[in-house]
Parts: structure tokens; sequence; C-alpha cells
């Protein structure tokens, strides 16, 4: 009898089956639900659930709402992340990974928790009771943030000094040097962090509900409704699957399906 | 590769066997009961408690008693619940759903029916309040459903804050004089009805009215009521969503769980909840532990009130014998005392002990031999509990005598007043079971509610960031252009050189 070897193909099957399992199927039945509707007991094929969508008042003006707090959420995200990042990467203090670690540091903690903690906080300033929309902004913001700032902090680290040595020789004062080559060099990081940012702003509904006492109401909140109180497993898939063909057109207009292996370097960090 | 599937194949065969056997062992020694329950609503000890005061174990105790092993397993919404009996259909032998989910599972033909000896007979046949045993009666839920817990649906509020009169009528959330201060359920049915009951306000005092004037009989009155709460035509549809989003700003907002917190800690002054819960979030500020005691108070607005029960219904192919005895040990005034001590809801059963436990709780008399008076000899105010416990026990009277100051608190939240000048059990109605289409439309008005409205700056933002999109892909194109057209300008500047 032959020895018994595994090879490397063989080591795949586990991922093979995992994928299989936890991916393909899922996704095949996420679809077969949104493509289906059930009239007494028997199920159908149908575009009921698309055209319901794009013809309800409700659903329209959700995704409205989710893809302005998404918006919103991801250019302060940005906007608060990108110096932090550029001060930690210059820095150079010797122990900056202590202090890359203190901005990622929440993340650690249990975030219904903090997100509890800050509604009290919220409380104490005056917020809560009246800024729905700003304490929703400020929710996702305090919980994204460290997605901003990881994937900037790796790529504006990871650029070569001579590039930018070579720009001030050249005569590029130290805006032009910023805006002509760190920025452009920096953009796979933007583009990852918006992409870790955009897409769970607009489903995270525990901030959304929590923050704005339930006032504001996002797509994914509008999910969790179909799946848990209006029994409507069909319409959720759907909403589903139109959240996902966001995302994927977000990610094509963002080049994040770019094969050059320079463009994409940096949107594959995560 | 055909060996290591072989090999792996065995392994699949090989992982379920302990399973099986596990199985085999158990059930030729014990028989299995399989039920299926909200969370926390049944009396059991939690881990870190003292055991010496800790809430009875009555799963256990029926384990124990009748040999058998309870699996024990909870849900958290009624269409969950639903949703798990369509796929594991033969999974469970009794199950706990609400009013119209029991309604629609009935409908659907999904439950056995109990025995004649259990509908006859039973514990729980003998304990359950007359009350309810009527109205399952009127309903024809009898053969199918036995209740568990039941309440209310009305106003937390803090008098010290809030004037009792305004809270009269359900339109009184709907005051500016509240703004900001009041909290609704962010569950579509519990809030169609408050919509429902604001919109028809007018409709329902003339009925009230009409009926204190004699023109109607006590039957009509809670017949037409009923009908009234349970319209889901269009008109009415959209008159509630019209009415709920005007009610919407004025709002602190939507609650599911955190509305008894807000109450307690004062962010709300007025909170929309059922009479369970009113319960609790009165004990809870009474005991408040900063030894600063508040004192809240549960109002059931004049027009109508919204009285549900949640109960035991069995799954087709249900294991019948062993649910019945289950429902019947439940139903032991002593348990039902126990799981009242430990959910804080009113249970559907009536007896001796509940109401011994209830004097216990509420009773202000000073001499237990004869009762009424307070300490300094005033007479205290009467509360008739006849009308639910009456035939359950060996009293001859079930009345409560308590204060005015404690007339609208706990008690009046767990057994709500059937006296003349203030009858809440004549004015409540059970709110049906929509069919399908029905649901869907009043979800889609709920959807409304929650979705709207939209601010202008979103407009805006969306507006400005489409422009932006726009401008960029010109850019683009325009660049395009340019770079194609670029070679001839090189050359031509190449050769002019």
């Amino acid at each position: 009898m032959q020895r018994f070897h595994f090879s490397r193909k063989q080591l795949c099957i586990p991922y093979g089956l995992f994928l299989a399992l936890f991916v393909v199927i899922p996704m095949l039945l996420i679809l077969f639900y949104a493509f289906t509707k059930e009239t007494d007991g028997n199920l159908s094929f149908s575009f009921s659930n698309f055209i319901g969508f794009f013809t309800s008042r409700a659903k329209l003006s959700t995704l409205l709402m989710s893809i302005t707090i998404a918006i919103i959420s991801t250019a302060l995200c940005l906007l608060i992340a990108y110096p932090i990042a550029y001060i930690l990467a210059r820095s150079s203090f010797r122990k900056k990974n202590v202090l890359l670690m203190i901005f990622i540091l929440p993340m650690w903690i249990n975030f219904v928790l903090r997100i509890t903690a800050l509604r009290e906080l919220l409380d104490l300033i005056g917020l809560l009771e009246s800024q729905n929309y700003l304490n929703t902004l400020i929710g996702m913001v305090y919980d994204f943030l460290p997605f901003m700032i990881l994937p900037l902090y790796t790529t504006l680290e990871k650029i070569d000094k001579s590039y930018l040595e070579a720009a001030a020789d050249l005569g590029g004062n130290k805006f032009t040097v910023f805006t002509k080559v760190t920025f452009p060099l920096s953009m796979p990081g933007v583009i990852s962090g918006i992409t870790m940012v955009f897409m769970p702003s607009m489903t995270n509904y525990v901030v959304s509900d929590t923050l704005s006492n339930f006032n504001i109401t996002i797509l994914g909140k509008l999910i969790d409704e179909y799946f848990t109180t209006y029994d409507n497993w069909h319409m959720g898939s759907m909403i589903s699957i139109i959240l996902l063909l966001i995302i994927f057109l977000t990610m094509l207009a963002t080049g994040g399906f770019k094969d050059n292996e320079k463009e994409a370097r940096g949107t594959n960090l995560w | 590769m055909k060996r290591f599937l072989s090999v792996f194949a065995a392994f699949l065969l090989l992982l379920p066997l302990p399973l099986t056997l596990a199985a085999c062992s158990s059930s030729s020694e014990k028989q299995v009961l399989r039920v299926y329950n909200w969370e926390d609503y049944i009396s059991q000890p939690s881990a870190d408690e003292d055991p010496e005061d800790a809430a009875p174990d009555l799963i256990a105790e029926f384990e124990k008693e009748y040999g058998v092993t309870v699996e024990y397993s909870t849900f958290g919404t009624n269409e969950n619940m639903y949703n798990e009996l369509k796929i594991n259909a033969a999974g469970y032998d009794l199950v706990c759903p609400s009013d119209y989910m029991i309604m629609k599972m009935i409908n659907e033909d999904m439950v056995e029916p109990f025995s004649d000896e259990f509908v006859q007979n039973g514990t729980y046949s003998s304990y359950a309040s007359p009350y309810i045993k009527e109205l399952f009666e009127e309903n024809g839920w009898t053969r199918y459903a036995a209740a568990y817990m039941w309440g209310t649906m009305g106003f937390v509020y803090n008098p010290a804050f809030v004037d009792a009169e305004d809270l009269s009528s359900w339109a009184g959330i709907w005051d500016s004089k509240y703004a900001k201060k009041s909290t609704i359920k962010d569950s579509v049915r519990d809030s169609y009805f408050l919509g429902v009951a604001y919109v028809y306000r007018d409709e329902l005092t003339q009925l009230a009215d009409d009926y204190a004037a004699g023109k109607l009989d006590a039957d009509t009155y809670r017949k037409t009521l009923e009908t009234i709460m349970n319209r889901t035509d269009e008109d009415t549809r959209s008159r509630v969503k019209d009415a709920l989003l005007e009610l919407k700003p004025n709002l602190y907002g939507f609650e599911v769980d955190s509305g008894k917190q807000d109450m307690i800690t004062g962010k709300i002054t007025i909170n929309f909840a059922w009479s369970g819960d009113a319960v609790y979030s009165m004990d809870e500020a009474e005991a408040s532990e900063t030894g600063n005691p508040v004192y809240l108070n549960y109002a059931i607005p004049k027009e109508c009130t919204n009285i549900w029960f949640d109960g035991w219904v069995m799954p087709k192919g249900a294991n019948t014998e062993l649910a019945e005895k289950f429902i019947d040990f439940l139903s032991r005034p002593e348990n039902a005392v126990a799981n009242m001590n430990f959910i804080g809801y009113t249970s559907a059963v009536g007896g001796d002990a509940v109401f011994d436990e209830m004097v216990n709780w509420y009773d202000e008399s000073a001499d237990s031999e004869n009762r009424g008076y307070d300490e300094d000899g005033n007479a205290l105010e009467k509360y008739d509990l006849n009308y639910f416990f009456r035939g359950t026990g060996n009293y001859d009277d079930y009345t409560i005598y308590i204060s005015e100051d404690n007339l609208h608190r706990q008690l009046y939240a767990q057994y709500p007043s059937s006296s003349e000048s203030d009858n809440v059990i004549l004015r409540s109605a059970i709110m049906k079971n929509f069919t399908n289409e029905e649901t869907a439309a009043v979800n889609e008005m709920w959807e409304e509610v929650k979705g709207l409205p939209i601010p202008v700056w979103a407009y805006i933002v969306i507006a400005v960031i489409a422009a932006g999109i726009v401008v960029i892909a010109l850019t683009y194109v325009y660049k395009g252009k340019r770079k194609n057209a670029a070679p001839k300008k090189g050359y031509h500047r190449v050769s002019s050189k």
C-alpha cells in the first residue's frame, strides 16, 4: 500500500469546503430568495422584490439616508484619519507603534459597549435628545476611525523617502511635494480606507438605533426588520443584493478591481 | 485522491455516531419535552445568586417530579419562532407565542388540540382566571391555547412632570408640552394600535359616552370597540401614518428595551409600555439605589387599551400528553407566583396562593383580619379583583385595599381595574391577526413612518456628490481626448525644431 501524502492541492480542500459552505452557498441562497416570491406556500421566480424596492417611497428614502450617512461619515473619517496617519508615519518618535496602538485601542473593546457608553456621554453633553443625525455621524466616525487610520498609516509609512527628497530637490515646496507625490502615492490606502468605512456605515444599525433613539433608519436596519419582524426573507435578501451592488459599484469606481499590481497594492491590504 | 475521499467519507460516517448513541441512551430511559419559549419567561435561578434566595428552578422541578428531560430553548420575536417552526416542524412539543401569532397558527392548522381531560379537569382549567377563560371561549381558542401571561398597554409616566389628566387620552403624547420627553415602541403592531386609537379617538369617546348613557349594552360596546381597533383599510393606514409622522418629531424616540431604563434615569417622563414592563420600571425607580426613589404611575387612556397575552400551544406532532402536564405544572398557583416574581408579568392563573401574594405585595390594611383601614384608621380604596379570581380559590371575596397614592401604580398595571368609574376590562380590545396582505400594507406604512422625512441637507449632499462624480467623469473624458491628440502635437513640435 502506498503511503498517504498530502499534496498542496489537498491542503486546499478545507478552504474550498469553507468557501463553498460559508460563501458560495449562502450567496446562492440570498440570490434565490431575492428573486422568488411566495404565494400560498408555493415559491415562484419573480422580479417583484426588485420592482417593489424601487417603487417604495420608504425604501428609497432609507437608501438615500444610508448613502448620505455613509458618505459623510467616510469623508469625516478620511479628514480626521489622514493627518493622524501622516503625522504618525512621518514622526521620528521611537515608540510610534505605541501611539498607533492608542488610536486603534478602542477597536479591542466590544463595540456595543462602546456605543452604549457613547450614548450616555452624548446625553451628558445634551446632544442625545435632539441631534439624531449628528449623534449617528459621531458614532459612525468613532467606530470606524481605526479602519481608516490603519490602511492610511501602512501606505504612508511604506512610501520611499527618496521620492520626497527627489521632489524637494527638484524645487517642490512642502505643499507641492504633498499634493504631487505623497498624496498620489497614498491613494491605495485612501481607497482601502474608504471601502472599509463606507460599506459598514451603510449597514451598522446598532449605531444609528442606539444614538438616534431609533429615529434614523438605515438599510441594515431594514434588512433586519424584514428577517425578524416583517417575516419576508425575499425582500430582505433583495435589499442585501442591492447593497452588494452598491458596494461593487463603489469598488469599480475606486478601482479596487484593477489587477495592475502597482495601483491595487494598497487595496489588497485588508 | 480517491483514497483520501474514502478516508474522508469514513470520517463523515463516524461523526454522527456518538450523537446517535447519546440520543439512544437518553431516550430509552426518559421522555423528552421540547419547550420553546420567550427569553427570560420562566422562573430560573441565575448563576450568581445565593442558592438560599434564588428563584425556584421550575424546569428542574418538573423534570424531577415527572422523571423526564426538558429541552428548553428560547426565541426573540414571534416571527422568528414561526419561521423556526416552519423549518423544523416536529422540533418542539410546546411553544409560547403571542395572541395574534396563536390565531395565525390556529388558522394555518399548525397546532394540536388539547385533550378533553385537560380542557375539563386539568390544573390549568381549574385555576385559569374566569376572565381569561371567557375571553378564550369567545374567540374559540380554548381547544388550542392555554394563556400564560397577559396584560394591557398604557403609559408609564412620572407624575412630578406629567399631568395625569393629559394622559387620560392617547392624544396626550401628541401634546407639544411633552416634546422630546416620551417614547413609543419600535414595533409595528404596538405603534399601529397607538395610531389607530389616536385617529379614532373621537369615535371611541362617543362610543363610551353612548354606553354610559345606556344606549348600548356592554357586549355591543366591546364588539364595536374591537372592530374599530382592528381597522386596517387604506384610509385608516394613511391616517395612522400621518398621525405617527406628526408624532415622530415630538418624541424622544422609539425603543425596544431601553424605555424602562430611560424612565428610571429620568431621560424621559412618558413611556408607551406593556403593563409587565411598566411594573418593572415602577419597581426599579422606587428602589433606586441612589437613595432617591422616584414614584412612577401607570395610565390607561379612557378611549381603549390593547389586551394582550402569550399562551402555550402544541405544534402538530408534539408529545401532547407531556406538554399538557407541563402547562398544568406551570398553572399550579404556587408556580404561577414563582413566575410572576421572576418575570414581573401577570399570570393568567388565579388561585388563593396568587391572591395571597398580591395582598402581601399591595394591600395596605393595618389589620389583616379586619382589612380596609390604614394605620391611622382612614378608609382605603377598594380594588375589586373578583372578576379575575372568583372561582379559582376558596375565598368569598377578592378585594385589595390600597391607598389612593398607590392606586395607579403596580397593582393597576398587573390587574386592570374593573370598577364602574374606570372599567379598563370593558374598554380593552384584542388586536387580531391581520391577513398577509394587511400585514404587508401595515408594515409598509410603518416603514414610511420610520424612514421619513429625509432632511433637506441630505438631498444637498447627494446632489453635490452626484455633481462631483459628473465633473470627475467629464475631466477624464476631456483628458482622454487630449491624450489621443498628443502625438500629433508632439510631432509638430519636433518638426518645427
